[in-house]
């Protein structure tokens, strides 16, 4: 690998150039001009486009770049990775969108140049994870966006909780990146190499004591888990969901967290890939039983997620609980090890992204305006603020799945691939766990609706951008449920991972 | 016949052997008659005052912070001015965006007053429990409550 053929790989990876100059211009901005700090989110709102037509460009791609051999290279410029570009891209136009109203980021004014660097140094470790297929890039770049988010966790210094916050997921976060490094170099020591593609054909001609390689995988997936708020690696997910400036706990629940899965994805498939039938079914490596490991990961989110979201009273610490039982559906569909399953996880996350930072965009407008995300202090609002708490009844509904929204098609494809499969134990377990979601969802409702309340209640006046900010997230929700063949085409074209 | 690795563990064992026996080495052969000024800390030759377990301004952290990073600015530095002229004009850029990145970093700190050393006015941090966005005045709490 000499400096020309790395200069010469630079065009793949225009998408993450154009973030990184984002980044610099901001920080040069703000230190040219520190007082005018109006035109920080536009500068967001132009670079996250400018990449965004960058990651259009890319889709059809396939190529490796920085290539350690013929066959392999850190960096994979495939379909399936600027997907999840997409998703990020989409969640960070929204969340800029939501940090300029929000009364939590306006208390930090002073700081908003950092808050947009660390924000652009996020999507920039995200992109490279997304398409990262080497366990030192994957990583890195894990750690890239991690250490952003701690600080940007608690970026509101002057609240308790928020400090809190960005100290407990720094300290998990620390704990599980260092199990999942020593994971890679249990694999490292075992095949000599960190490449996903030459580790697996390493693995498929030479055998392994298998509790070693057993017990590395096992690790990766503890920091991989932690990404995505698997439980049992959870633990982190409310405190830190609670405490973060509501903006980045809408980022870290859907952006991170799509990052996350196109980690484990990759590295499931790449890594532990035998054969490909012509029906899409993965075939793995008699090495580790995948299935069963996502399964129980998965079962376990489901129900821990839901059981636990019933006694909360804090609709944001709600909702952290949510996320976790949402990963827990989203597992499903990698537990297929199909393409069929591949595509309903992604399906999903289209849905999801609309959805939850739908969902955290109202909790926050209301939070601006009552200074609570309080259940109790939501009595009675939905006759004061007619706008809002039909949306916000909108949004959740479609996190429970009812149809006609998109929630309920995200589910439908996800429970289909899992009984193709022959997963009917599975599906059914799923099943019954959306019956419990729809109480504490619905419990929203009963309290914004059904409650009497003799006290006054604050008119909630809602600008024209915010309220057009709201359709723009509801829309998508409700024409991906009625007619939803394109988000099924858009994931079904962008499946392919590079090498297959 | 060593395997690679361990060839790099003999390189270890030499080099943590070789102090341990400088050290035991030393200890045999030297006289040792100790009094109470050869015993105390070495303050160039004055009377030590105090203990050095004090406080200090924090400020020494990101003076430490700068230099750690133009430390390794020099490292990565100096394997790039070997080989830079094979690429020419793109060798030389690469090594120049790399140093314009850092010199921004070092602007950063210059432009937010971190580089001088008595700074104008430190408001002390308040620490609130919730931020009602009105009541934010009323309610603040100190970190001890």
């Amino acid at each position: 690998m000499n400096i020309d053929s790395i200069i010469s790989d630079l065009i793949f990876i225009k998408p993450e150039i154009a973030i990184a100059a984002t980044l610099v211009l901001i920080v040069l901005v703000d230190l040219i001009s520190p007082k005018s700090k109006t035109a920080l989110p536009y500068i967001s709102l132009l670079g996250i486009a400018i990449a965004g037509v960058f990651v259009v460009q890319q889709f059809g791609t396939a190529e490796f770049a920085f290539k350690t051999s013929l066959s392999s290279g850190m960096f994979a410029a495939d379909d399936f990775g600027s997907f999840f570009k997409i998703i990020v891209l989409l969640a960070s136009v929204f969340v800029i969108f939501f940090s300029i109203s929000s009364s939590e980021i306006k208390s930090v004014n002073d700081h908003l140049g950092e808050y947009y660097t660390l924000m652009f140094g996020m999507i920039l470790g995200m992109f490279f994870m997304v398409s990262a297929s080497d366990l030192v890039l994957i990583f890195i770049s894990i750690e890239l966006l991690s250490l952003s988010s701690y600080v940007l966790a608690g970026f509101v210094k002057n609240t308790v909780r928020s400090s809190e916050a960005s100290l407990k997921y720094v300290i998990y976060g620390g704990v599980s990146s260092g199990i999942m490094l020593f994971g890679i170099s249990l694999i490292y020591g075992l095949t000599g190499t960190t490449n996903l593609y030459e580790i697996n054909s390493i693995i498929q001609i030479q055998s392994f004591p298998h509790i070693t390689f057993l017990i590395a995988t096992l690790f990766i997936t503890v920091g991989l888990g932690f990404k995505i708020s698997a439980a049992p690696f959870h633990f982190w997910t409310p405190d830190v969901y609670e405490g973060a400036p509501l903006p980045i706990t809408a980022y870290l629940s859907v952006a991170s967290k799509a990052a996350g899965f196109a980690v484990l994805i990759r590295f499931i498939k790449i890594t532990f890939i035998n054969s490909i039938d012509h029906h899409g079914n993965w075939e793995l490596l008699n090495i580790i039983d995948w299935r069963s490991i996502i399964v129980l990961l998965s079962i376990l989110s489901m129900t821990l997620g839901n059981f636990t979201a019933l006694w909360q009273d804090n609709l944001k610490r709600m909702l952290a609980y949510s996320s976790i039982a949402q990963a827990g559906y989203m597992l499903l569909g990698i537990a297929v090890l199909s393409d069929q399953g591949l595509t309903a996880t992604m399906i999903y996350f289209i849905v999801y992204l609309f959805m939850n930072l739908g969902a955290f965009f109202v909790v926050m407008l209301i939070a601006n305006e009552i200074g609570s995300e309080d259940i109790e202090d939501y009595k009675g609002l939905g006759k004061t603020m007619p706008f809002l708490g039909v949306t916000l009844a909108f949004f959740l509904l479609s996190l429970a799945g009812i149809p006609p929204t998109a929630g309920f098609i995200g589910k439908v494809v996800l429970f289909i691939a899992l009984v193709d499969a022959n997963m009917i134990a599975v599906a059914v377990i799923a099943l019954l766990n959306t019956v419990v979601s729809l109480y504490y969802y619905v419990r929203v409702l009963k309290n914004l609706y059904l409650v009497q309340v003799d006290e006054e209640k604050p008119v909630i006046k809602l600008s024209f951008a915010n309220g057009f900010v709201i359709i723009l997230l509801a829309a998508p929700i409700l024409i991906f449920g009625v007619y939803f063949t394109p988000i099924v085409n858009f994931a079904k074209n962008s499946i392919n991972i590079l090498g297959f | 016949m060593l395997t690679e690795f361990g060839k790099v563990f003999a390189f270890i064992l030499t080099a943590v052997m070789f102090v341990l026996i400088a050290v035991f080495a030393a200890k045999l052969i030297r006289p040792a008659r100790p009094t109470k000024e050869k015993l105390t800390t070495y303050e160039c030759g004055e009377n030590p005052e105090g203990s050095p377990w004090v406080k200090f301004n924090i400020r020494f952290y990101v003076v430490a912070l700068i230099f750690l990073i133009f430390d390794v600015e020099v490292v990565m530095l100096i394997p790039w001015a070997l080989v830079y002229q094979d690429s020419g004009m793109l060798g030389f850029l690469v090594g120049a965006i790399f140093l314009i990145l850092l010199g921004l970093g070092m602007a950063y700190e210059w432009r937010k007053g971190d580089l001088e050393w008595a700074r104008p006015k430190i408001t002390p941090l308040v620490l609130t429990k919730t931020e009602p966005p009105e009541e934010k005045q009323e309610k603040e709490l100190n970190l001890g409550e």
